[in-house]
C-alpha cells in the first residue's frame, strides 16, 4: 500500500481524488450529525453493534459478489430492527448488547472474508477493514450526498420534535408527540450514515466519526442548535485533516481520521468552558 | 367546546404492566369535575404514577373504560395527551445537557403545533408568557442543566403551560426541592389554578405539603382508592396513621 501511495502522489491528477474528498467531506457531515442524536437519546451501544454490523454485511458482500455498500446497510437496518425495539423497552442492557454483538459481528465478518480468498478480496477486504482513500467512487458519493441532503430536510422539518425527544422522551410522548417513529428514524439514519461511510474510514473505527464530532462539540456550547451546526464542522475537518494526513503521509485514511478527531476532543475537554465554569462556582441544587 | 360532566371519567380501570399478572392500580371509578385540585397521596408503590399515565393514555389499561374531557382514553390517546399537561416525577438531568430553557418551554408545544409546522410568533408568545408565569422569563436563554432544583421544576411547569392545557398532571411536583422551593411552586399551582381555572390532578408523597387550594384528597392504597374525601377529613382520620405507619411520609 505504501508504495503505491507515492507513486499515485506522483502520477495521479488532482481530478482522481474528487471523490474521495467529497466523500470525505460527506461522510463527516453525516457521521456527525446523526452523532448529535446518538449521543443524546442514549443510542451509543445499538449503533456501535450496528456499525459493526455494516462491517459483516460488507464482508458478505464480497463474499457472494453483491455490491458491499447494499449488504452493509442491510445488515445494519436489521440489526436496528431487532435491537432497536429491545433496547426500547430496557430488556437489553447496552454493556450486554455490546459485548456479545461486537464480537459476534467481527467474527461473522472474520468468517466473511476468510472464505473468499483470493488477491482482489483481499484488497477490497482490506479497504472495508481500514478504510480507503481510493475505493470511493462516483456511486459512493452520489449516495452519501443523497443521505446528507435527506438529512438536512429531516432535521429541519423536525428539528422541535427531536428537540423534544432529545430531551425527555416521556415528556415528549406526553405532550402528543409519536416518539417511535423519531427513535427509529434516528437508528434508521445512523445506519445508513455507518455503512456508507464505511469504504472512507472502515469497519472497525467508523463510530469514531459519530461519537467524536458530537463530543467534541459538546465541550463547548448549551444550545442545541450550536452543537447541530459544529458537530459537522468537526466532523469534516477531522475527515478532511485525517484526509490530508493520509494522502501526503502515508497513514491508514481511517486511522488518521480518527486520531485527528479523538485530538479535537482531547482538546476540547482541556479547553471547554462548560467543564470551567462547572467547577469554579459549584451549582446549588437543592 | 365538548360535552363533558366530567373531566376525568375512569370507571372500573386497571392497569396492568406489560408481562406481569397483578395489576398495578385496580379496579379504579374516578370522577373528576372541571375546576379541581385534586392532590392523590399514598405510600411509595401505591400505583400514584401509574393512575396518571392511565389518565393521560401513557399506559394502556386493561379493564373498564376512561374518559377524559368526555372522550374515550384508549382511542385519543395523542389527543389528549396534546391537551393534557403533565409533570413527571424529577428525573436527573445532564448538567451538561445542551437545551436552553426556552427550547424546553417550547417543547410542550411541539405536540399541539403538529407535524410539519414550524412554531409561529404566537406559539413563541404563549411561550413567553408561560415563562413569565412562573417566574422565570429572565432564564429563557440559560442552560437547562444548570438550574438549581427548584428553578428547574418551574421551567417544566412552565412547558405545560405552555400546552395551555385545561387539565394538569403532577407527579411529585414539591419531592427534592428545599422548604422556600416548595413553597414557590405551592404557590404558583395555587395562582395557576385559581387564575386559569385549570384542573389539577397532583400525586403527593408529603401530607404536610397539600397546596391551600386542594379541597379533595384521594389515597391510593395498593392499587385502590381506599379514601376520597375533602382535604381536613382525610388529613385528620386514624386510616392515615394506619396506612402511614413505618413510613417516613407520615404528616
Amino acid at each position: 500500500m505504501n508504495s503505491g501511495g507515492r507513486f499515485f502522489m506522483v502520477n495521479i491528477p488532482w481530478m482522481f481524488l474528487l471523490p474521495s474528498i467529497f466523500g470525505a467531506i460527506l461522510a463527516g457531515f453525516s457521521c456527525s450529525t446523526m452523532g448529535n442524536f446518538v449521543v443524546r437519546m442514549n443510542l451509543s451501544s445499538i449503533g456501535y453493534c450496528m456499525s459493526h454490523a455494516a462491517f459483516a454485511g460488507a464482508a458478505f458482500g464480497l463474499l457472494i459478489t453483491l455490491d458491499p455498500m447494499f449488504t452493509a446497510v442491510l445488515f445494519a437496518i436489521i440489526t436496528a430492527l431487532v435491537l432497536g425495539p429491545l433496547a426500547e423497552k430496557a430488556r437489553l442492557e447496552s454493556n450486554v448488547v455490546i459485548g456479545f454483538m461486537f464480537s459476534f459481528m467481527i467474527a461473522l465478518a472474520f468468517v466473511f472474508l476468510y472464505a473468499k480468498p483470493g488477491e482482489v478480496a483481499t484488497g477490497k477486504a482490506l479497504s472495508i477493514l481500514w478504510g480507503s482513500l481510493f475505493s470511493v467512487d462516483f456511486n459512493d458519493v452520489i449516495l452519501l450526498s443523497v443521505l446528507s441532503f435527506i438529512l438536512l430536510i429531516f432535521i429541519t422539518v423536525f428539528y422541535k420534535e427531536l428537540l423534544a425527544v432529545m430531551f425527555n422522551r416521556k415528556m415528549a410522548e406526553s405532550a402528543g408527540i409519536n416518539t417511535r417513529i423519531f427513535y427509529f428514524a434516528v437508528l434508521f439514519f445512523t445506519g445508513f450514515a455507518v455503512a456508507l461511510s464505511l469504504k472512507i474510514v472502515g469497519g472497525l473505527l467508523v463510530f469514531a466519526l459519530i461519537i467524536n464530532p458530537t463530543s467534541t462539540s459538546y465541550q463547548f456550547f448549551y444550545d442545541f442548535k450550536k452543537i447541530m451546526i459544529f458537530s459537522p464542522i468537526f466532523g469534516i475537518l477531522s475527515c478532511l485533516i485525517g484526509f490530508y494526513f493520509s494522502w501526503f503521509y502515508d497513514f491508514p485514511i481511517g486511522a488518521s481520521i480518527v486520531i485527528v478527531s479523538a485530538l479535537f476532543f482531547a482538546v476540547a475537554i482541556m479547553i471547554s468552558p462548560k467543564r470551567r465554569k462547572g467547577n469554579k462556582n459549584k451549582e446549588k441544587i437543592s | 367546546m365538548l360535552e363533558y360532566q366530567n373531566i376525568i371519567d375512569l370507571r372500573g380501570i386497571s392497569t396492568i404492566y406489560e408481562g406481569e399478572k397483578i395489576p398495578v392500580i385496580n379496579n379504579i371509578d374516578l370522577k373528576v369535575k372541571s375546576g379541581e385540585f385534586i392532590s392523590l397521596i399514598g405510600p411509595n408503590g401505591a400505583g400514584k404514577t401509574t393512575l396518571l399515565e392511565t389518565i393521560n393514555g401513557l399506559l394502556d389499561y386493561q379493564k373498564g373504560t376512561g374518559f377524559v374531557f368526555g372522550k374515550k382514553i384508549n382511542k385519543n390517546k395523542t389527543w389528549i395527551r396534546k391537551h393534557v399537561g403533565y409533570v413527571i416525577q424529577n428525573f436527573e438531568l445532564d448538567p451538561l445537557a445542551p437545551f436552553l430553557c426556552k427550547d424546553i418551554v417550547m417543547s410542550g408545544r411541539t405536540g399541539k403545533i403538529g407535524l410539519f409546522r414550524f412554531p409561529t410568533k404566537k406559539d413563541w408568545k404563549i411561550v413567553w408568557r408561560s415563562m413569565s408565569m412562573v417566574g422565570m422569563i429572565d432564564f429563557a436563554k440559560r442552560p437547562i442543566g444548570k438550574l438549581s432544583g427548584g428553578e428547574f421544576q418551574k421551567i417544566i411547569l412552565a412547558r405545560s403551560l405552555a400546552q395551555q392545557p385545561r387539565l394538569l398532571l403532577l407527579d411529585e411536583p414539591l419531592s427534592n426541592l428545599d422548604l422556600s422551593s416548595k413553597k414557590q411552586i405551592e404557590t404558583l399551582l395555587n395562582r395557576v389554578h385559581e387564575s386559569h381555572g385549570i384542573t389539577i390532578v397532583m400525586v403527593s408523597h408529603d401530607l404536610t405539603n397539600v397546596p391551600a387550594n386542594c379541597k379533595r384528597v384521594l389515597v391510593l392504597d395498593k392499587g385502590q382508592i381506599i379514601m376520597d374525601d375533602s382535604k381536613d377529613k382525610i388529613l385528620r382520620s386514624e386510616t392515615i396513621d394506619r396506612i402511614f405507619k413505618n413510613n417516613e411520609f407520615r404528616g
